[in-house]
This record gives C-alpha cells, sequence and structure tokens, in this order.
C-alpha cells in the first residue's frame, strides 16, 4: 500500500484537484507544512510543484503546476487556459441552473450535495428551467442530442463527474458533490474579471436592478 | 401588604398558565382574531395587561413584557430585541448611591439598607440585560441568521446586529469609573458594588462583545462573498450573451504567471501488472476470478452425473458468423433444387466466376452437405468424381463433384 504521501503525489501528477471533498486524507496532508515541503522536494525534480488556492489559513484546493516554465509548458498552460475558457459558460450556466431551481442563495461550491432525482423533479415541472437544461446540454462541452430531461441531466452530470467537477461518493446512490474544482472555476472567472477589467458584479446588480425597476 | 402582593401574583401566573394557549397562539401568530375568545377572557388578559389592542378595531396582541418573557424561556432566535440604554441605568444608580449616603448620613440605616438592596438589585439587572444581550447575538451568529430565507436578509440581519453590538458598546464606554468611585465615595458597600462588581461584569462583557463583532464581521464578508459569486456568475453569462465572440486572452505570455493558471500536464499513466512477481499472486487470481465471472456465460451450466477430472479451460468460442463462401455454397445449393438438374461444383464455379480457389470450393461443398440435417441429405445426392490414388491403394483424389437431386 501506498503511504498518503505517495497517494498524494500520485494523484497531483494524475493532474487532479485535491480538496476535502475528494480527497479529505491528501488534503489535510498537503495542508501541513512539513508534507508539503516533502511533496515540493519530489515533485521538484519533475520540474512540478504544489499549487494551493484560498485563503492564506486553509487552501481549499491543491493542484501540481510547473516549476520553471519554458516554452512547452507556456504551450499546455495556454491550451489549458483556453479548454477552461471554453468551458466557463456552460458551466455557469449549469451553476446558476442548479441555484436556482433547488431555490438556493448561492451556487454550489466545493461540499454542496446534489440530488439528481430532486432537481430531475424539479426541472421537469418548469418550463424554463427544461429549456435552460436544453441549452446547457447542447454545448459542445455536453454535446447531447437527446430531447429529454431524463436523458440531458443524466448526461451532465456524467460529463461534469468525469471532469473532476462533482464526485459520486456512493455509486447506488444518485448523489453528488461539487468538488474543489467548482471553487477554482470562480476564482478563474474573478481573475479574468479583474486582469479584463469586466465589472462583473457590477453588470449583473445592474441587470437586476434593471428588472426590478 | 407583601402577602396581598404574593396572592395576586399568584393568581395572575395562574391565569397566564389557565390561556397558555391562547398566549402562545398570539406569540406564533402574532396576534387572535378577537372573536375566538370568550367575552370574559378576553376582558379578563386585557384587564391584566396580557393583551392588548394596538388600535381601535385591531386584533389583540401580546405586550411586550409577556413577549419578552417567553422569547427568553424559550431561546427563540427571532428575538433581535437588544436593550443598549446604558445611560439611563448609570442614572438610576447614581440616584439610588445617592439615597443610600444620605440616608447613612442622617443615621436611617433601615433606610440605607433597602436602597442599597435596590441598587444591588439594579446592577444585578444591568448585568443580566447586558449577558442577554449578548446571548442573544450569539444565538444568532450560531444559526448563521437562519431563520431568514434569503441571502440579502442575512446580510441586513447581520447589518442591525452589528449596529447593536456597536450600540452596546458605546453604551458601555459612558460608565466612567472614576466618577462612580468618587460617588461611593468612602463607603465600602457602595465601592464594592459599584466599581469591583461592576467592573467585573463590564470587562467581561466588552471582551464578548469584540468577538462578537469580529464574528459578524466575518460572516458579513462571507455573505458577501457568496453573493458576489452568484453575481459573477449571471455577469459572465450577461457578458458573453452580449459579446459572444469574447475570448479571454491566455495570460501564459506573461513573464509571472498567475498561481491559478499553473496547471500542469497529467503525467502518469496506470502502471501494467507484472505477472512474473509472486508476492502479488493471490491479487491477481482474484483479478482473475472477477474478470471471468463479469463474462455472461454462455452456456447453460450443467450438472455432470459421473464427472471427469477437473480441468480448467476457455470453453470453445462458437461463433456463426455469416460467411460469403457458405452463402455460395447455399446459393449452389439452392440452384440445383430450383432447376432439378445436376451441375457440378466446378462447372458452378466456373459459372459464377467464384472467387475463391476450387479446392477451398471443393471443401466448402462437401463440409456444408454433410452438415445438413439426414432427412436433406436424403433428397440430395452427392457424387464424388475423381480417381484412386495411383500408387497408395485406399486414397482418392476428388477432382469434382456432382450433385443432384434424388
Amino acid at each position: 500500500m501506498l503511504s498518503t504521501k505517495g497517494q498524494v503525489i500520485e494523484r497531483l501528477l494524475r493532474g487532479a484537484f485535491i480538496c476535502r471533498t475528494t480527497d479529505e486524507d491528501g488534503w489535510r496532508f498537503l495542508q501541513v507544512a512539513g508534507n508539503r515541503e516533502q511533496v515540493d522536494a519530489y515533485l521538484g525534480q519533475l520540474n512540478r510543484l504544489v499549487v494551493g488556492l484560498g485563503s492564506e489559513r486553509e487552501e481549499a484546493v491543491f493542484f501540481c503546476g510547473y516549476c520553471q516554465l519554458g516554452e512547452d509548458e507556456r504551450r499546455v498552460v495556454g491550451q489549458q487556459f483556453r479548454d477552461i475558457c471554453q468551458s466557463l459558460t456552460p458551466l455557469a450556466d449549469w451553476l446558476i441552473l442548479v441555484q436556482e431551481a433547488l431555490g438556493q442563495d448561492a451556487p454550489p461550491t466545493e461540499g454542496t450535495p446534489m440530488r439528481l432525482g430532486e432537481l430531475q423533479t424539479l426541472i421537469e415541472d418548469t418550463p424554463a428551467f427544461r429549456e435552460q437544461l436544453g441549452r446547457i446540454s447542447r454545448y459542445r462541452l455536453f454535446n447531447s442530442a437527446s430531447e429529454t430531461v431524463d436523458a440531458q441531466i443524466k448526461l451532465v452530470f456524467k460529463r461534469l463527474t468525469e471532469l473532476g467537477y462533482l464526485v459520486r461518493p456512493n455509486p447506488d446512490k444518485q448523489i453528488y458533490l461539487a468538488t474543489g474544482k467548482i471553487d477554482y472555476l470562480y476564482e478563474v472567472i474573478r481573475f479574468i474579471d479583474a486582469a479584463e477589467g469586466l465589472e462583473l458584479e457590477k453588470r449583473a446588480e445592474g441587470a437586476v436592478q434593471g428588472e426590478l425597476m | 401588604m407583601s402577602d396581598e402582593l404574593r396572592q395576586s401574583g399568584i393568581r395572575f401566573l395562574k391565569r397566564l398558565g389557565r390561556h397558555a394557549e391562547t398566549i402562545m397562539d398570539a406569540y406564533l401568530q402574532g396576534s387572535v382574531p378577537e372573536h375566538l375568545l370568550d367575552a370574559s377572557v378576553r376582558e379578563r388578559l386585557l384587564k391584566d395587561r396580557v393583551l392588548y389592542r394596538p388600535e381601535p378595531g385591531a386584533d389583540l396582541h401580546l405586550r411586550r413584557a409577556v413577549r419578552a418573557l417567553l422569547e427568553e424561556a424559550l431561546r427563540d432566535t427571532r428575538n433581535r430585541q437588544v436593550d443598549a440604554n446604558t445611560a439611563s441605568a448609570l442614572a438610576t444608580f447614581r440616584m439610588l448611591a445617592e439615597h443610600v449616603k444620605e440616608a447613612r448620613h442622617q443615621g436611617r440605616h433601615a433606610d440605607a439598607d433597602v436602597y442599597l438592596a435596590d441598587l444591588r438589585d439594579h446592577l444585578y439587572a444591568f448585568g443580566e440585560t447586558l449577558q442577554h444581550a449578548i446571548r442573544v447575538l450569539w444565538g444568532r451568529i450560531n444559526n448563521e441568521f437562519g431563520y431568514v430565507g434569503t441571502l440579502n436578509a442575512k446580510i441586513r440581519e447581520n447589518e442591525l446586529a452589528q449596529s447593536q453590538v456597536s450600540a452596546l458598546l458605546d453604551g458601555l464606554e459612558l460608565v466612567r469609573f472614576e466618577e462612580l468611585a468618587e460617588l461611593a465615595g468612602e463607603s465600602r458597600e457602595l465601592r464594592q458594588l459599584l466599581v469591583t462588581n461592576l467592573q467585573r461584569t463590564l470587562s467581561d462583557c466588552t471582551q464578548e462583545l469584540s468577538i462578537a463583532q469580529a464574528r459578524l464581521l466575518e460572516l458579513l464578508g462571507r455573505f458577501r462573498e457568496i453573493r458576489g459569486r452568484t453575481r459573477l456568475l449571471k455577469g459572465w453569462l450577461l457578458h458573453m450573451e452580449q459579446y459572444p465572440d469574447y475570448r479571454a486572452e491566455p495570460q501564459t505570455r506573461a513573464s509571472e504567471l498567475p498561481r491559478l493558471f499553473n496547471h500542469a500536464d497529467p503525467l502518469l499513466a496506470p502502471a501494467a501488472l507484472n505477472v512474473h512477481d509472486a508476492t502479488q499472486e493471490p491479487e491477481l487470481l482474484e483479478i482473475l476470478a472477477r474478470v471471468r465471472t463479469a463474462q455472461p456465460s454462455e452456456r447453460p451450466t450443467q450438472t455432470l452425473a459421473d464427472a471427469e477430472a477437473l480441468t480448467l479451460s476457455t470453453p470453445e468460442a462458437i461463433e456463426i458468423r455469416p460467411s460469403p463462401i457458405r452463402e455460395a455454397v447455399t446459393s449452389y445449393l439452392c440452384a440445383i433444387i430450383d432447376s432439378g438438374q445436376p451441375v457440378s461444383a466446378l462447372e458452378y464455379h466456373q459459372r459464377e466466376s467464384l472467387p475463391w480457389d476450387t479446392e477451398s470450393w471443393l471443401y466448402q461443398v462437401i463440409g456444408d452437405y454433410e452438415g445438413l440435417p439426414q432427412s436433406h441429405k436424403d433428397r440430395l445426392r452427392l457424387d464424388l468424381i475423381g480417381e484412386p490414388h495411383p500408387h497408395y491403394s485406399g486414397n482418392f483424389i476428388i477432382r469434382d463433384l456432382n450433385l443432384w437431386l434424388t
């Protein structure tokens, strides 16, 4: 059996995101500065290091990044940036759908449980949600050709699980948990917002006030 | 006098108990419709100042004092009332202290003791009110304002709580211990009450209040962040709606790559298994067993009466796949049946210019003929055309086949 350190290194090298929901032991392991140094020392030989995101006190999600950025690394990172930017819109659309269908204050974040059956009933009962789901499932990220809510929502959840945005702790139950990768997504949008000066929050607030008027 | 007071107090409490259901209805629903109450009960409760009518024609409401009593007893989190009026409490202390001093000065010690007890009561009540306020605040903090539904409402509740904390802290600043010490003067008992006791209460409360304030700020930050997330997503969608061609520029050219985007390529592929490692044998066998059970069993299991020694071998795969040569043989047979004329296999082969070589063709025809059911074989006849081997007896060389209907 591998030690926790071995497991953490293996997961990082596979490109996984480690958060409390996906791998609590590994996440706790990396919270300890000494452990993280050991992992960094190992990964350093492969020009890799541990990147943590979140508050200073407690980092919410870890993944593997490059130590030195040469031409090749920059190309890889650039490609990943384009990939994630392409999936931002479908994912944002989906997060809003989940928030609104469940009538919650906030969109899902790491650890938010989602019951597929409950969500499906709620969406089936509301034409606007049905339409929204139909639009979401036709994005290239999900690429569904189906017309039924049942097939669309199952496909969307399956794809999101494959992409690491959701986990399904018990394969017998249709309960999914959002992972730290979703929080990563918010960070990406926030970063683009700040870097490009899009003022997204102000825009959304303006739109809400417009609706109220 | 005091006995009478006691009796009427007990009567009052008993009446409260008797009308408990009405009072709780009023507490939970905010008011009781007048017509639901008996006229005499209504009069009684109004007279006892348990219920009151806020304006003519309105439903009956519970008085503030009774409501506060219930909120306190039930630890109701909806209780938002915080009494921050330190100034009037201080004025009361000052007045009572003067009373005590005056009485002592004039030698009316019995009166002075009564005033002192009164002052002590007020001081304790003051401390109690503060602690109650803090408890109420913590109650709300601890369930994160769970009693209101939306995030915006939570943010408003939080802001109210913060203003209450500030009001309480401002109130506590009014207490000046030098003044109180001066007021107490030489009297040891007054000094004990006004300085020592009050100081202890205040320092506890101030400390707790500042912790509560920090927690409230933290909560507010979190609520705002949560609200920020929704807005971020909605803003992004609006933005993409307005500029569908918008592409964020990769920031990878910048000399300093943001940590966020420094995500390395996956490097590790699953390892292959090593069948020569004896230590792994049990696991491998287990996996193998699972692989086998995972395959659907095609043959129904039969119990053998007399089983032979068990040998493990992969069951022969039975494959029925339409092969072109077999189809050709079938059409050959059909042609003979249709025409009723004997046609030799080679003749047919030539006529249809079949792609296979003649030997395979002949073998296939023989094979298929042998494969026919007996009843069909009786109707068709296969003649072998050829000659015995010139040197080795018992060997027959087939040159062609003739197939005809009997």
